[in-house]
């Protein structure tokens, strides 16, 4: 009954892993935080491509943090690691556990709303013990500022709150890192889009196909000429009793190829290989995407400003290192750092220091060079210019280039395994498209299996999930074609001639003259920020609980 | 060897552990380990920082016997005192302090801290002493604005309050609901009350409106035993200060502060209110906190539960004692959410020695409370009351509203012509051709899908006034299930189907006959609606829409 602000030490924004393990220390550290989550459950919100590594390098690891992590919040370790070269029905098949297994502790299958939920009963636990708590269903819409310095949040259900420390693990379409203008939605091609499919099937059944013991799992990685020329790759993962299956590609490529990002995922879903392990029957329990940051050009190198830290996806925080991407091991080092950082600013009474520390501290445990690595900086970039790019895509393809793909099919398989090589890969067709399709044209076997699988159309899969739709929460603000017309080909759940998605292509007749226009209904949102980018738009998040709501995530 | 070895600590865990060492020679013994094992920067910033601060510390380290006070600021006196427990150190250091620079502030800080050093022991065992009651313009003479303590309005102590007062809010002519929960709430503390305490007291329903005296009935039936209403035409729609007036006068009518010639009433002879609950509705919630102001009294706003028991309370400015407790009764403890209910507070309104916090008022949150069953057979007192309304009061007029509630009812409805993007080529010909078979049926209406109602069609601004929201079927639309419900260029996704999926017919119309609509139709016509609609309005003006669906069903 006082109109005094709430204050808290810490408020935390998200609950996914980095704002799990941001809260969590903070908690250890005695310090009073509040945790907001805008989901029903943390994790509703939520979508990964599903493999969550600890690294022996990261000075945190969620099992370190989280115990009894890996038995109550994980599907299945992985413990087979193949990445498939595609050219038509012919594929190559190389195993890439060296990759996989470089510096890597463990690294097992979540689905994240199991996941998150399970983190967020544990942080909650642990922060009321220092007076804070996690609520849900609230959704923080800015930064609260006093004489126009950071020093609080502001949110659509409750008053502002004010606190020492605010830490963004918004995720991926942070609007506290946007409010703070440290991140932005500008460059398509700072971006991923994912898109993924999860598979029901029997434990035993996945033992079978895949040949693995019951508490082993498989992974299996998808490159070459499926995806119609567009840039990025397939993946697999097994999960207790479900697959995990999706498409990753460059947002830039997406948009530029008009490409339905569910049709690329189908050209997987469909391909022979898949047959052995999809078998005949196909039921779909959920169809979701996400944005994934592409840390090598989006990771913010000093992801802090007055009060506020940035974690995670927010911060750009997610490192595709070639096949394999790693996004929620850095979260969880970058939350706890963040923490860490706090307490210790907090111990030497200024805690308006954490962001430095913050800084320093993502420097010094090398977290920043596995973001942004140098060596991409050196070869990599030079890589996209286009002309270096035509040319390497004519070599690799000619018959020189063939030849040597032929001779040096190991060699290739070593590459494909070592963590340096990898990293600096041109974001270009040549390492997505060409050289994996010129490697399974030339080394490849024809696969004789039929997959006989039918995917669900996109109309079955927005009616698949759960909804509560409030007031819309992104504006078209330019609704002509030219201006947003590749968001009814890039939204996910959305397609040229389908009328029952987010963005719709509309030629509209007033009085003698056409208009080519977009139409906009945000009920089928799945809040992957893919129309933030490539449409011109006001982009915020649902109110707390409404909106899209993920039940495997 | 130090308590703490530095590399055997994550730096989080240092951080609070190293606040508590205050040996520097410790702390370079750490630093020392840390050097030899892991060498982190940051532990060693950490502990050097710490360092320094402890040696700063000890530099400074002063005996308040000898310190000369010159020296030191007012902060730093404050803080060697805090360290200080012999009353007769102190009396010597303030005789310094009058002595040489005389600061009022460092005065205050020492005697301060004397009367915390010697205070408990000069009250121990004695009677805890009173508390002084000063008015606050006498406290604050210097002050245009004592606002210590708000200048009351009334300034009453001591006086009877009885009975529980429920504001019954009506809109549009219906008492809403809330007003009747409020009544089963009031009915069920007031009957317990009255049981607890010996009591007799009521249960009373006020009614302000134009047409106030239509739901005297109701509000007697829902639990009251008196009701006070107030009926005249120019308050028909809410307004601040007539319903305030009138309301405050009311409750002030038979008391102390009685309006003229409302002094002596027959049914009231108590000075105001023990309780009053009003809704926290958009013109509840500006009302209440109107009147409890006005009658000098707190709010809690926005509870969700109620409910009256004594309260021990020790805050001296209600007990009037320092130190003592006291045990309030009839307390009405008025529950309120804060945080979306993450956390919920208990308001309580207690009066001071000095002045009445009463009529302890709350306003409720629609839905916090059953919905009681109406007694019709339950007698209740009325009274009319009589009460000249000032023109003044009249001031700001309501020149326009608009009722957002109301709308589009589609429900009820024996047919239903829905349209969908089918429509995309001549959006506003594919309304018009709905519409005219809409007009075709006796009892039917207009909906629409959600693809239509957030497209970007631009329509012709005769049919533009049907495109609206609540026309929409569906899951965040309406439900409908009438007899026949003809879907033109509707796919059928989930969230449609929901909104029609218990009609008991229903007739789809689309170009597509693998369209989803066709797992839900009882008939599908393969077609183009702008062909299909004029031909259905023609079979059922013809009275042969039967045999137009006989012949396509096959």
């Amino acid at each position: 009954m006082t109109d005094a602000v709430e204050e808290y030490e810490a408020v935390v924004v998200g609950c996914g892993p980095g704002g799990a393990a941001a809260a969590a220390t903070l908690a250890r550290n005695g310090v009073e935080t509040l945790v907001l989550e805008r989901g029903v459950d943390a994790g509703s919100k939520n979508v990964s491509g599903g493999l969550i590594y600890a690294e022996e390098s990261a000075p945190y690891t969620i099992d370190g943090l989280f115990p009894d992590f890996r038995e109550e919040a994980t599907e299945r370790p992985v413990t087979e690691n193949v990445i498939h070269n595609i050219a038509g029905d012919k594929v190559k098949s190389f195993d890439i556990g060296d990759l996989h297994h470089h510096d890597t502790a463990w690294a097992d299958a979540v689905l994240r709303r199991k996941m998150d939920s399970w983190l967020a009963q544990q942080v909650h636990e642990r922060t009321r013990e220092t007076g804070g708590g996690l609520l849900t269903e609230v959704h923080v819409t800015g930064l609260l500022r006093e004489r126009g310095e950071i020093v609080g949040v502001t949110t659509e259900e409750l008053d502002p709150i004010k606190a020492d420390l605010v830490v963004a693990a918004d995720g991926v379409n942070s609007e506290l890192a946007r409010d703070a203008g440290l991140m932005d939605w500008e460059d398509p091609d700072e971006w991923f889009q994912g898109v993924k499919a999860v598979v029901d099937m029997e434990p035993g059944v996945i033992n079978d196909r895949f040949d693995v013991a019951p508490d082993d799992g498989a992974a299996h990685l998808f490159s070459g000429d499926l995806f119609d020329g567009v840039r990025g790759g397939g993946f697999l993962y097994t999960n207790e009793d479900s697959l995990s299956i999706g498409t990753v590609f460059h947002l830039d490529s997406i948009a530029e190829e008009h490409a339905e990002p569910h049709e690329l995922l189908d050209s997987l879903l469909t391909h022979p290989l898949m047959a052995q392990w999809l078998g005949g029957e196909y039921d779909e329990r959920e169809y979701s995407a996400k944005l994934v940051p592409d840390s090598k050009k989006a990771a913010h190198p000093s992801p802090h400003k007055d009060r506020l830290v940035l974690v995670g996806d927010a911060a750009g925080q997610m490192q595709a290192q070639g096949p394999i991407i790693k996004g929620m091991n850095h979260a969880v080092t970058a939350g706890a750092l963040a923490a860490e950082a706090f307490a210790d600013a907090r111990a030497r009474n200024d805690p308006s220091q954490a962001g430095e520390l913050y800084e320093k501290k993502l420097h010094d445990e090398g977290v920043m060079d596995k973001l942004r690595p140098t060596g991409y900086k050196v070869f990599g970039q030079l890589g996209e210019l286009s002309p270096v790019d035509d040319l390497s895509n004519a070599v690799a393809d000619s018959a020189v280039g063939r030849f040597g793909v032929r001779a040096a099919a190991g060699l290739l398989e070593r590459a494909y395994s070592s963590p340096r090589m990898v990293s600096m890969i041109p974001d270009t067709k040549l390492p997505y498209v060409t050289l994996p399709t010129v490697i399974a044209e030339e080394l490849g076997e024809p696969v004789t299996d039929e997959n006989t699988v039918s995917p669900p159309d996109l109309a079955d899969r927005i009616g698949d999930l759960t909804y509560d739709v409030g007031d819309p929460h992104i504006e078209l603000v330019d609704n002509s074609f030219e201006a947003s017309g590749t968001a009814v080909t890039a939204c996910p759940v959305s397609a040229q001639d389908f009328g029952g998605g987010c963005y719709r292509d509309e030629t509209v007749k007033t009085n003698g003259s056409e208009e080519h226009l977009v139409s906009l209904d945000t009920q089928p949102c799945v809040e992957c920020g893919t129309c933030a980018i490539v449409a011109d738009t006001e982009w915020e998040h649902p109110a707390g609980g409404k909106g899209v709501e993920f039940k495997q995530g | 060897m130090p308590d703490i070895d530095p590399t055997e600590h994550e730096i989080a865990e240092l951080g609070p552990k190293i606040k508590d060492v205050d040996d520097a020679d410790e702390l370079r013994a750490m630093l020392a380990l840390e050097e030899d094992g892991e060498d982190r920067v940051p532990v060693k910033t950490l502990i050097e920082d710490r360092i320094e601060k402890v040696e700063d510390e000890g530099d400074g380290e002063m005996d308040p016997e000898t310190v000369d006070l010159a020296d030191l600021t007012v902060a730093d006196v404050a803080n060697m005192v805090r360290e200080v427990d012999d009353g007769d150190v102190l009396r010597d250091l303030l005789e310094r302090e009058k002595a040489g620079q005389d600061r009022k502030t460092a005065k205050s800080q020492i005697e301060s801290r004397i009367e915390s050093v010697e205070g408990t022991e000069e009250t121990e065992g004695e009677e805890t002493a009173e508390v002084e009651y000063v008015p606050p313009e006498e406290k604050y003479p210097e002050l245009d604005h004592p606002t210590n303590d708000k200048q009351w309005v009334e300034g009453t102590v001591g006086a009877e309050y009885r009975d529980m007062w429920v504001y019954c809010e009506t809109q549009a002519g219906e008492l809403v609901d809330v007003s009747k929960e409020m009544l089963g709430k009031a009915r069920e503390l007031m009957d317990t009350y009255n049981e607890d305490y010996d009591e007799d007291e009521r249960v009373v329903a006020v009614l302000i409106g134009s047409d106030a005296s239509d739901h005297i009935e109701d509000v007697i039936a829902y639990g009251a035993d008196l009701v006070v209403s107030h009926e005249d035409p120019r308050l028909e729609r809410f307004r601040h200060q007539p319903y305030t007036e009138i309301f405050c006068d009311m409750a002030r009518a038979g008391g102390e502060l009685a309006a003229e010639g409302r002094e002596d009433v027959a049914w009231k002879d108590y000075h105001e209110p023990r309780y009053t609950v009003f809704p926290a509705t958009n013109n509840g919630r500006d009302l209440s906190a109107l009147v409890q102001g006005e009658l000098d009294s707190g709010l809690a706003s926005d509870c969700s539960g109620l409910y009256i028991e004594s309260a021990m309370i020790s805050n001296p400015a209600k007990v009037g004692t320092a130190g003592d407790k006291k045990e309030f009764e009839r307390v009405l403890h008025m529950k309120r959410p804060d945080f979306s209910g993450f956390e919920y507070s208990t308001i309580l309104c207690i009066d001071k020695p000095n002045r009445d916090f009463h009529p302890q008022g709350a306003s409720v949150i629609p839905g916090s409370f059953e919905m009681p069953d109406p007694d019709y057979e339950r007698d209740g007192e009325v009274v009319d009351y009589e009460m000249d309304l000032d023109e003044e009061w009249f001031t700001v007029e309501v020149e326009e509203y608009d009722r957002l509630s109301g709308g589009v009812d589609l429900t009820g409805n024996d047919v239903v012509v829905a349209v969908g993007r089918g429509i995309g080529d001549d959006p506003t010909q594919g309304i018009e051709q709905a519409l005219d078979l809409v007009d075709a049926f006796d009892e039917a209406d207009l909906g629409l899908s959600r693809g239509v109602i957030t497209s970007s069609y631009s329509f012709d601004s005769h049919v533009e006034q049907y495109v609206t929201e609540e026309r929409q079927i569906g899951e965040s639309g309406q439900e409908v299930e009438p007899d026949v419900y003809i879907a033109a260029g509707i796919s059928g996704a989930i969230q449609h189907k929901v909104g029609c999926d218990e009609s008991d017919t229903i007739i789809a119309v689309n170009t597509n006959p693998d369209a989803d609509i066709r797992d839900f139709s009882d008939y599908l016509i393969e077609g183009d609606l702008f062909e299909v609609l004029p031909q259905l309005t023609e079979a059922v003006e013809a009275g042969e829409l039967g045999a137009m669906m006989e012949a396509s069903d096959d």
